[in-house]
Formats: C-alpha cells, sequence, structure tokens
C-alpha cells in the first residue's frame, strides 16, 4: 500500500553481476550480512531521506548526520525489519524520530539562529506572481524561520505530507500515530504557518493578501 | 476547465478531504499552473510550501554517506567481535596479574628486610594497580588490519582499541 518515494535510482531496483534486484532482495542479503548490498540500500534511499530530514531540522549540514546515523540504526535493527512493510517508510520513522529528538534537544534560540544561518537547500522550478516565489529557496528558507511556531511533530507531519508528499497513512505509519492525529498535526501547522505568514513575510503573498 | 476544477479543489485540499489520487492532481496542477497557484496561496497561505521544489541530488553527498556508513558498520562489527573476544583474553590478563602478586607477595615474606606482612600486601597490590593494562594482539579473520587492545582487568565495559592498518605503519 505505500508508495516508494522517489530516490536517485530507479525506484526498488538495481543490479548485480548483470542480474536486477530489487529493494527485498538487497535487504535479505544484507540481513545475511552482506554489507554491499546494504551500502546499495543506502545509495539508493539516502537523497530522499535526506531532502525530508533537512526539511525538519532546517539543517542541511545536521541532516547528513542524521541520515547517517538513521541507516547504522537500521543495520543494527535490520533482523526486526518486516518485510510487509515498506523499506523507505520503516527508513523514515527511524530517520524522523532521530530528527524529532535532535529538534526537542535544541533551544528555540539555537534552531532561529541555525535556521537564519545555515540552511543551504538548492531549489529549482519556474513560474510567476506572488505564488512562484516558493519555488526559489525563498519557500525552504522561510518554513527554516518559522520552525519555532511549530512542535516537532508538527514540523514533521507537515513536512512530510505537504512537501514531500507522503500519503496520509504513510505519514502516520512513520510518526507513530494515527491518521486523524496526522490531520489535526497538519491543521494545526497550516493555522500557525497562515498566522505567521501574514504577521511577519506578507511580501511573499498575493498583494490582495497583504493587508 | 482544469484551473475551474482546480480553484473548487482548493478547500477540500486544506481540509484533508481529498481522495489521493485527486490530491495528487491537485498537487501536480498547483506546481504548473502559476496562475492558480497564485489563487491558491490568496486563499490558503501554507499552500506556498506545497511548491517548493525538491532540491537537486548531491551524488557526491549520496556516496561520502554511503562510505561514512559503511566505515562506521565495520567498525561496529569490529567491536562486537573484540567484545566476544575479550573474555578469554581477560582471563588471561587476571591469571597474569595473580602470578605477579603472588610473586611479590611470597618477596616480601621471604626477604631479609624484615618487612611485616600488613604492609607488604597493600604494596603488592599497589604493584599491580599500577603495571600496565593487558596488551593485547588480535587477529580479525578476513580483514586487512591489526587491532591492538588496551583493557583494565577490573573493568569489564571499558577498553581502548587501535585499529592499525599494516600497510600504513612506518
Amino acid at each position: 500500500m505505500v508508495r516508494e518515494i522517489p530516490c536517485v535510482q530507479p525506484a526498488g531496483l538495481g543490479s548485480r553481476n548483470g542480474v536486477v534486484m530489487n529493494d527485498p532482495q538487497w535487504i535479505q542479503s544484507a540481513k545475511a550480512g552482506d554489507e554491499s548490498a546494504f551500502a546499495e540500500l543506502v545509495r539508493r534511499h539516502s537523497a530522499g531521506l535526506h531532502r525530508a530530514v533537512a526539511r525538519i531540522l532546517a539543517d542541511d549540514t545536521e541532516a547528513w548526520d542524521v541520515v547517517q546515523m538513521a541507516f547504522l540504526k537500521a543495520w543494527q535493527k535490520l533482523e526486526r525489519y518486516d518485510p510487509r512493510y515498506s523499506f523507505t517508510t520503516w527508513l523514515y520513522r527511524i530517520g524522523t524520530n532521530l530528527a524529532i529528538d535532535l529538534l526537542r534537544s535544541r533551544s528555540s534560540r539555537e534552531r532561529a539562529h541555525k535556521a537564519g544561518t545555515e540552511h543551504r537547500l538548492r531549489l529549482v522550478g519556474n513560474g510567476e506572481g506572488a505564488g512562484s516565489r516558493a519555488e526559489g529557496r525563498e519557500a525552504d528558507e522561510i518554513l527554516c524561520q518559522l520552525v519555532g511556531v511549530l512542535t516537532p511533530q508538527q514540523r514533521s507531519a507537515f513536512v512530510l505530507r505537504e512537501m514531500e508528499g507522503l500519503e496520509t497513512a504513510e505519514v502516520a505509519d512513520v510518526l507513530g500515530c494515527s491518521a486523524t492525529t496526522v490531520r489535526n498535526h497538519i491543521f494545526q501547522a497550516r493555522k500557525a504557518l497562515r498566522r505567521e505568514l501574514k504577521e511577519r513575510f506578507p511580501e511573499y503573498l498575493p498583494a490582495s493578501e497583504r493587508g | 476547465m482544469n484551473c475551474e476544477i482546480f480553484r473548487e479543489m482548493i478547500g477540500s485540499y486544506v481540509d484533508e478531504t481529498l481522495e489521493e489520487d485527486r490530491r495528487r492532481w491537485f498537487r501536480d496542477h498547483l506546481r504548473e499552473c502559476g496562475a492558480c497557484r497564485d489563487v491558491a496561496v490568496q486563499e490558503e497561505p501554507s499552500l506556498f510550501f506545497a511548491v517548493a521544489p525538491s532540491p537537486v541530488s548531491d551524488l557526491a553527498a549520496i556516496e561520502d554517506c554511503v562510505a561514512a556508513v559503511t566505515s562506521r558498520i565495520r567498525q561496529d562489527r569490529f567491536e562486537r567481535r573484540l567484545r566476544r573476544n575479550r573474555r578469554p583474553w581477560m582471563a588471561a590478563a587476571a591469571a597474569a596479574a595473580m602470578v605477579i602478586g603472588s610473586g611479590l607477595t611470597w618477596r616480601a615474606f621471604t626477604g631479609d628486610d624484615g618487612v611485616k606482612p600488613g604492609p607488604t600486601i597493600e604494596a603488592s597490590r599497589g604493584a599491580v594497580s599500577q603495571a600496565t593494562p593487558p596488551t593485547v594482539e588480535v587477529e580479525m579473520p578476513g580483514e586487512d588490519v591489526r587491532v591492538y587492545q588496551f583493557a583494565t582487568d577490573g573493568d569489564d565495559d571499558t577498553a581502548v582499541y587501535f585499529i592499525v592498518d599494516p600497510a600504513l605503519e612506518l
């Protein structure tokens, strides 16, 4: 039921000695102790995981540390992985939990400082008008500056659902909560972001919204 | 036509009541149509974030991540193996400490300086505790490295390992 999140390699596939292998086969080899099979899983899933964690943490560099920790933890717990579920969701769950722990351990002042000075996500796109300004790096940069107005759970739910495009059920699996709770986090996050955007960044809204 | 449908769906999207396939269509249109994007952000400012594109993947960073994770997995494996191998070495180290301690005690008893047994025992304990911690060299089958382990006999949980690549030795 869970859709694979886009990654650098073709989704779910790779090859060894000319034989095409999918995620479950790489995982099976890794469970048997094959480091190179696990390295292949890292290669295929690290970009997607990093993108989500970087948006949750508002820190590109720190996100790579979390991604590494998440994969190391995944390796250590690989025996517990249930192949009936998506490897991506399992991995996102580990990575998101680490990111949430990290967010909770930071002070709000430190978060605001880091968000304003260190975030370096590169964004691409095109378009015109006020809404189109989100297509530059502005959307990510503004979200980073608003990190303090959202709880770690709200931020994670909003990033996974609204920016990464995961389904509600997937976000619920990742965060270990119900779909209703996810919807509630999204609702609260929208409410806070709407208010903050109007107050602090009216120039990014259409002219009729700036009043 | 699509734009009209899109604009009618904005409220449902925000309320999380759209089915997932319609939601995907909504998001695609939001990215593609600038005019509808302006209308949507005007109606719900938080949609500003829904169109943030995915950052370009950095292939060098991915390979760095693969190398770092692989390296940490190997280190983790070393530590586990060393932990498993450590008990027999600890027994040998404890036996060696007992032999040294016994020797020192015997010397104190048989020496001609007339030292009494009580203080001598304390002295020999001191001598053992000041001795260099046991050092062992562990072969790691299948790995082209040499591992030196430094551990004290009273501590089962702490040890210092030096993992050395012989190719780098002078």
